[in-house]
């Protein structure tokens, strides 16, 4: 019905906007048929389509007007200024309906009098003066902020968006490619301004124009909670849903396409894959079932992981229903893997169901959803293991593929990995990764846990580095199935945007690449496709669902309860911990992006400047750095080191030491103390509280002065300058000046929320509340108050 | 029938293209190796924003060591199949217009040679192979196919 309703107003603006120009040349000429002939129509449209609604007020309109306007075709009537008057009034007013239409409001005001004013022309003398009408004209104009609240839509070929983008995306390239040579050339202040706003206007477009095709896949991801309830209340089940990747982004007509086979796929899920309560609490799960959909992107493809866990698929079953539809033989049957036999369930005319229930048994099978899904270039597996789950993976393609991407280096060449998969950078000797080569397999440590690595020059089959000499650079890279592995390479260069092109088929044959990009120096790498690397090196887990990897980090979390600490040697060479709760990763940064100048030594990473301790009065004599990233859940810190050693157990008691507020205590570690810092102090001295998402709002005097010097210092106190208008939230702070302050009090029309007063002079009168506007610290103090007042 | 045809020497054999299908000739410029990839795939390269696929065609033929021939800077840019791909001569001769339909020999141009080979056509400045595009792109046969570590 909404997308009915949609159709029905844009069609009306569409009609509304091309009839305008009919209207004015009709107002010209009331006696031109041809004009008159297109406002007939566009009425008796309208009219006809409020049929399908229930618009009453704005049946009756049209039909009214479409009445008179038939006896003007008729001839029974002659046209006068009244009646062409009334019938724009008509028109005007029908454009405000859609509008509230649209908007969801009520249709308000009575139509009566436009009405009557068709009446009125009638009856009239044709050269009557039009003083009825402009009675009802008189009804007010629309107001800006309805015209807002009509957002204008026009509709456009899908082609045309194509051409558009793959347009914007050149443009992007020659962007690159311009940078490239400026850079070269060297500053040059007269270009390089103008350039940098060319790079600002073409990333605002390329936003824009992104958004006209994709949509976020939470738009199909918002509906499934709902069907989740309803299915698992109807079967008796309880289920609950995990949704992750919502902000993966999708072309809408793609997102069209899976919404049906990603529905089939969690009816089956809910219907057979998870048991009741009572067969899943006899066989040792909790009562409510898990079900978790995840979305990856991965360069040209998109990844989603539906899985349960569930009673898994029975391979034994589908075998013996394979073989009785006569999908394979029984010698098939008894020489294919499991894997392969799983992969069944895809055929055509195959259902496990025993009994057709009425929520999965439709007659459509995942047959359907395979060929669905191949139609767009898609594809499907499944996966699973008895008793644990069941893992679907869908693939789909990405018609548009702007994506942000690592390039890594190895062997002298460079090639690109999608910034979605990477969890991490580390770089360490094969000491402090733990290297250990099992049989082929060769695998790391990271965080205490033991990963799969794989040597990107050993998959390209490059000269690869000796592991066991030397610093690293590994890429902890996470699949969509969850699955983590490192991959090692020997150099890691810019990130940034990749245009990635679709390779030669003989190219995409090699199974390890997604794509091609060109770098901004107009070098063409190849894009990897990490998926495909990993399942080809047998890292894709068969169906270990998350949901049992959950629980089993629960259980640990609760069968021990053991603090760790990381142990590193800090700046000044001694050696000290830090409880690894507190340590969300180790970064490496150039000397550059630390600023000095304050009081407080801070430094960029990732876009974000934040506070850096550690750092000691030592100079910074290294031209890189490694910090601790430490995070409290709220606020983050950097914390200086010198290297990076292990993480270890913390004993159970520290022994105090009770001269030092930044240390937590001393604990020993081979035989030698090392000093646990305190999270506390350390965030308590540094840490900056994040900010309120929703900050008070303020509203400043309408000044030059306020603007630029005012308003600076109250967003540092954590306000939101508002204007004027939007100002009339509750608790708003207000900062006046003195004199306007009397006047408002004189008038009775001081804002309801407290207010900060404002004077001109250093010196105060006696008994004024007032502060000097130069007063730093004294308005910093009152805007806390305010603030602590309001909270 | 006559129509241009650019002329090109591969492996010091006198070939030739339909200048149709030839979008352009251009500079290679640098080309990137790709991994694992077939020996005649000498990588890929940018032609503005988009991406060429290099083919070495002396290596596309089947022909051994490429290297025993000359490699003219420049390369033919053709597309097939809604790819784009740059062609890997010993040189780019010249363009000349064909004279009358492609002809076949008795015997044969040899196997690899007649699977990407339209016929012989005679041209102004003499006889030359007329390529067909898609099976020379598709590569040597399937037996002669060697995979490569990239240099």
């Amino acid at each position: 019905m909404d997308d009915l309703l949609a159709e029905f107003i844009a069609e009306t603006r569409e009609m509304l906007e091309a009839t305008g120009g009919e209207l004015v040349a009709w107002e010209a000429d009331p006696a031109d048929r041809a004009r008159l002939d297109s406002v007939f129509r566009f009425v008796h449209t309208v009219k006809g389509n409020c049929g399908f609604f229930d618009f009453p007020q704005l049946a009756s309109l049209s039909h009214a007007a479409e009445d008179a306007l038939a006896d003007l075709r008729a001839g029974r009537r002659a046209p006068s200024p009244a009646l062409v008057s009334a019938v724009l009034a008509i028109i005007d007013r029908i454009a405000r309906m859609v509008d509230s239409i649209e908007a969801g409001e009520p249709i308000a005001g009575d139509d009566s009098a436009l009405i009557a004013a068709l009446g009125a022309g009638e009856t009239a003398p044709s050269h009557d003066a039009p003083e009825p009408v402009t009675a009802v004209l008189g009804e007010p104009p629309p107001t800006p902020a309805q015209t807002l609240a009509a957002m204008r839509t026009i509709r456009l070929p899908v082609e045309l968006l194509d051409r558009v983008m793959s347009g914007v995306s050149d443009m992007v390239l020659a962007r690159n490619d311009l940078a490239h040579r400026l850079r070269e050339s060297g500053t040059q202040p007269t270009i390089d301004g103008p350039f940098e706003r060319l790079t600002a206007i073409l990333s605002d477009v390329r936003d824009a124009i992104t958004r006209m095709r994709m949509q976020r896949i939470e738009t199909l991801f918002s509906a499934l909670p709902r069907l989740v309830r309803d299915l698992s209340a109807e079967l008796g089940k309880q289920v609950l849903i995990d949704l992750e990747g919502g902000n993966v982004e999708l072309d809408r007509e793609m997102i069209e396409t899976i919404r049906d086979p990603l529905t089939h796929i969690i009816r089956n899920a809910i219907d057979h894959g998870i048991e009741a309560p009572a067969a899943r609490r006899a066989a040792g799960k909790r009562e409510i079932g898990m079900l978790t959909l995840s979305a990856h992107q991965s360069g040209n493809t998109i990844a989603i992981v539906v899985s349960d866990d569930g009673r898994g698929l029975d391979e034994a079953k589908i075998a013996a229903k394979a073989i009785a539809t006569g999908l394979i033989t029984e010698a098939e049957g008894a020489a294919m893997s499991r894997d392969k036999i799983l992969q069944l369930i895809f055929e055509p005319g195959f259902s496990t169901a025993d009994s057709i229930s009425n929520v999965s048994g439709r007659g459509v099978g995942l047959d359907v959803v395979r060929q669905n899904l191949e139609k767009v270039g898609g594809s499907i597996a499944v996966s699973s293991q008895p008793g644990v789950g069941t893992l679907f993976t869908l693939t789909i393609p990405l018609t548009l593929s702007i994506i942000a991407g690592l390039t890594v280096e190895v062997a002298g060449q460079r090639f690109a990995v999608p910034q979605g998969y990477i969890e991490e950078i580390i770089e360490a000797d094969a000491a402090g990764l733990d290297y250990a080569q099992m049989g082929e397999r060769a695998l790391i440590t990271f965080r205490g846990e033991r990963v799969p690595c794989l040597l990107l020059a050993d998959v390209l089959g490059l000269p690869a580095p000796d592991m066991h000499t030397g610093t690293h650079t590994l890429a902890l890279l996470r699949l969509a199935s969850g699955d983590l592995f490192a991959l090692c390479v020997e150099r890691i260069h810019s990130h940034g945007d990749l245009v990635v092109k679709p390779l030669a088929p003989a190219v995409m044959k090699c199974g390890l690449y997604a794509g091609s990009a060109l770098l901004d120096d107009g070098q063409p790498v190849l894009l990897l496709d990490v998926t495909r690397i990993a399942a080809e090196h047998g890292l894709l887990s068969e169906a270990r669902s998350r949901t049992m990897r959950g629980a089993e980090k629960e259980a640990r979390a609760q069968a021990t309860h053991t603090a760790r600490a990381m142990l590193f040697t800090a700046i000044d060479g001694r050696r000290a911990a830090i409880r690894l709760e507190l340590v969300q990763r180790i970064e490496t940064i150039p000397a550059s992006a630390v600023d000095l100048s304050l009081a407080q030594p801070r430094a960029v990473i990732d876009g974000l400047i934040l506070p850096l301790a550690g750092l000691g009065d030592a100079p910074l004599a290294r031209p890189k750095l490694r910090l601790l990233r430490l995070s409290d859940g709220a606020s983050e810190l950097l914390y200086a080191v010198g290297d990076v050693e292990d993480a270890v157990e913390l004993p159970a008691e520290l022994t105090p030491v009770p001269g030092d507020p930044l240390v937590e205590g001393l604990m020993l570690q081979g035989g030698r103390p090392v000093a646990v810092l305190s999270g506390h102090a350390l965030f308590a001295a540094h840490g900056r509280p994040a900010e309120p998402a929703e900050r008070p709002a303020c509203l400043l005097p309408d000044t030059d002065w306020a603007r630029a010097i005012l308003a600076p210092l109250v967003e540092e106190a954590g306000y939101q300058v508002v204007s004027e208008d939007s100002a009339k939230a509750p608790g708003a702070v207000s900062i006046m000046m003195e004199d306007l302050y009397e006047v408002a009090s004189h008038l009775g029309q001081l804002p309801a929320g407290p207010v900060i007063r404002l004077r001109d002079h250093p010196d105060a009168p006696t008994g004024s509340p007032s502060i000097y506007r130069y007063d730093r610290e004294g308005l910093a103090k009152a805007l806390k108050a305010a603030a602590g007042g309001r909270a | 029938m006559s129509a241009l045809v650019l002329m090109a020497q591969i492996a010091g054999r006198r070939c030739a293209m339909a200048a149709e299908d030839v979008r352009s000739v251009i500079d290679l410029g640098v080309i990137a190796p790709v991994p694992r990839a077939p020996a005649f795939i000498a990588g890929i390269t940018a032609l503005r924003s988009q991406t060429l696929t290099v083919i070495d065609c002396r290596l596309a033929l089947g022909l051994e060591a490429a290297s025993l021939y000359p490699t003219d800077t420049r390369a033919a840019v053709v597309a097939t199949g809604g790819h784009s791909y740059a062609l890997m001569v010993d040189a780019i001769e010249d363009i000349a217009t064909s004279l009358g339909e492609p002809g076949h020999i008795p015997g044969g141009f040899g196997a690899e040679w007649q699977r990407a080979a339209t016929g012989m056509i005679e041209t102004g400045i003499g006889p030359a192979l007329l390529l067909d595009l898609p099976p020379l792109i598709a590569g040597p046969l399937a037996g002669a196919r060697t995979n490569r570590a990239a240099a």
